[in-house]
């Protein structure tokens, strides 16, 4: 399964990367909405996106409204990954269209009980 | 400030004993950083100083302090997420299939640690149910400092992103400054009460048990004293429901395990009786139930040798944030 | 105004996750620091503000060898891999960034975050702000949390 990483901050893309590495994943990443819309409608195709709220050039809840109208994408996970975690804000990204909401700070547990939730998770856990 | 080797080694030994968690050298700093709250309470100098004195009085509930201090129960929501999937799709059709009207539905959660169990199941009932259905949850664990949260019902943010899915989290959760905190409407169907599961079980009958996760750290005999209870509180047609890794087969013949998706739930099955296959709507069952046998009663050896009386806790991960301590943290002033 | 819309406990809290979750990977390393934090010789600051009807700033103050091991443990690099000042920078700042997110979620009306900011000395909060000042031993190093509500 493959998955797309979208965070302006290297850091973060590294970590969450690493831990869906760690999970079975094959990963992709991108700094802003819209290199990750990009990468999309250049042909990538991925089962799950983790997506940072706030970036510049394209936010991540407008990230998540795009995919949400093209049908095309209408099999790839959406899972918000940030530090906005105002419950008006969960809802608000729920409302647009995400499928899950995972507040930093996270632990490599936190995702893969979520990616469990989701069936995500694949059959044999890494050791 | 270290710990002496000394302490550092009672308490490891302790926290073994209990919880089949091994503390090694290099983890002295975890356990001086966990205990410190436990000793600031009870007004020591320090974690040696507080190690002393429960070493001197001997109160199970200081070692349960410590031993909850140090290990943690895995606490997700919706843990394993099939039992509760079994409940919507399998219990709760079960139990309507014998009686139409499902009022008054009563479930015992029967190792509830800080509450992430009951509430769960409490959200997926309220949901599978509908509105205006009422249900009754009996919450029970050993430890009143887990209780005692989950009385509370207040989860740190680390907690609540735990397996609990993020509709659920709106619905049911609003923010209480940096923690979270769960719905009045469930925390209302829900008694939190210690028990101790060598001890007769909560007034039931219930229609579903879940025993998730705590069996296994008893010896076999006292596994089926305890599921003899269980069965004993059972409603006919109630459901048990066990930890992903547990079964009563081999351990207590009175149950039929009924394949539920990817894993099982049991069904207690009365003397003389053989359960009639209950097909739930769109379910799997049909299967030929087990014809129970009786399993030959295997001698105990060895009893446990420590001088407190020993109640096995389940735990198996390390510990998560640790619970802040009641006062402030520290004196650093604020300055305007 | 009355109360204090964060609390140096819950300042004390979301620094502990942040370490326990993301840079640790499990709690205990971070307590408070006994006696006085040691001016260091190489002083690093991160911080991001706080936009909105209550504003404010929260950031992270070290020394650039501890910000370098905080780098470390977050990308889960060796001990003798070397850090890119970029990688310090954006890591830093990533730290700052997330407990900056958790102090604006305490705050009565919904804030917007700005980006994160690197420097060697963090700048002075406004005249008449509440500030609290955390200051933390992150295994036997001085690090500084200070979270300011600007009045």
């Amino acid at each position: 399964m493959r998955a797309l990483v979208i965070d302006d901050s290297r850091t973060m893309r590294r970590i969450v990367a690493g831990a869906l590495e760690d999970l079975g994943f094959s990963t992709v990443q991108a700094g802003d909405g819209q290199q990750a819309l990009d990468l999309l409608e250049s042909g990538e195709e991925v089962d799950l996106a983790c997506i940072d709220w706030n970036m510049p050039v394209m936010d991540g809840l407008t990230f998540v409204t795009r995919v949400r109208a093209n049908p095309a994408w209408r099999n790839i996970t959406l899972m918000m990954v940030t530090t906005e975690s105002e419950h008006g804000q969960i809802v608000r990204a729920l409302a647009a269209g995400a499928h899950e909401y995972l507040i930093k700070p996270f632990t490599t547990d936190a995702i893969r009980d979520k990616l469990d939730l989701l069936g995500l998770v694949p059959a044999e856990e890494p050791v | 400030m270290s710990l002496t080797q000394d302490t550092f080694a009672f308490v490891a030994d302790v926290v073994r004993r209990r919880s089949a968690i091994q503390l090694e050298a290099g983890k002295e700093y975890l356990v001086e950083s966990r205990l410190l709250p436990l000793a600031r309470e009870g007004g020591h100098a320090g974690v040696d100083a507080y190690v002393r004195e429960v070493r001197s009085a001997r109160r199970e509930s200081d070692l349960a302090d410590i031993v909850e201090a140090l290990t943690t129960n895995e606490t997700s929501w919706f843990r394993d997420n099939a039992p509760f999937s079994a409940l919507r799709t399998h219990i709760v059709p079960g139990l309507r299939a014998e009686r139409t009207v499902l009022d008054g539905l009563k479930v015992w959660s029967a190792a509830c640690s800080t509450g992430q169990e009951p509430y769960s199941i409490a959200m997926t009932l309220t949901d599978v149910l509908g509105p205006g259905a009422r249900f009754s949850i009996t919450a029970t664990d050993l430890s009143e400092q887990v209780l005692a949260q989950a009385r509370s019902g207040r989860y740190s943010q680390l907690e609540v992103n735990r397996g609990l899915p993020a509709p659920m989290m709106v619905r049911w959760f609003q923010r209480a400054g940096h923690d979270w905190q769960i719905a009045d409407e469930l925390r209302r169907s829900i008694t939190f009460a210690k028990h101790n599961l060598l001890d007769l079980p909560p007034a039931g009958p219930f229609d579903v048990v879940f025993l998730r996760n705590v069996l296994i750290y008893f010896d076999l005999e006292t596994k089926r004293s305890i599921l003899g209870r269980v069965h004993r509180a059972l409603r006919p047609g109630g459901y048990l429901v066990l930890g992903a890794a547990e079964t009563t087969i081999g351990v207590d013949g009175d149950w039929e395990r009924v394949p539920v998706e990817r894993g099982s739930v049991y069904r207690p099955v009365h003397a003389g009786a053989v359960p009639s296959p209950r097909p739930a709507p769109g379910t799997l069952t049909g299967a030929t139930p087990a014809v129970p046998t009786a399993a030959p009663r295997v001698p105990v050896s060895g009893a446990p040798t420590s001088t407190w009386p020993v109640q096995p806790r389940p735990a198996t991960t390390l510990p998560t944030a640790p619970r802040r301590p009641a006062g402030p943290a520290f004196e650093q002033g604020v300055t305007r | 105004m009355t109360a204090a819309a964060v609390e140096q406990d819950q300042v004390f809290a979301i620094a502990e996750e942040v370490f326990a979750a993301m840079v640790d990977g499990e709690p205990g390393h971070l307590r408070p620091w006994e006696g006085d934090v040691p001016a260091p010789a190489e002083p690093l600051a991160a911080w991001v503000d706080v936009h909105g009807e209550l504003a404010g700033r929260a950031a992270v103050a070290t020394d650039v060898a501890t910000a370098h091991a905080l780098t470390r443990a977050l990308l889960g690099m060796g001990a003798d891999e070397p850090v890119g000042p970029e990688d310090l920078v954006d890591a830093f700042g990533e730290v700052a960034n997330v407990v900056g997110g958790n102090v604006k979620a305490l705050l009565p009306s919904q804030g917007t975050l700005g980006l994160p900011q690197v420097r060697s000395d963090l700048p002075a909060a406004p005249a008449g702000s509440l500030t609290h000042e955390l200051r933390l031993d992150w295994r036997g190093r001085p690090l500084v949390v200070v979270v300011s509500l600007f009045q």
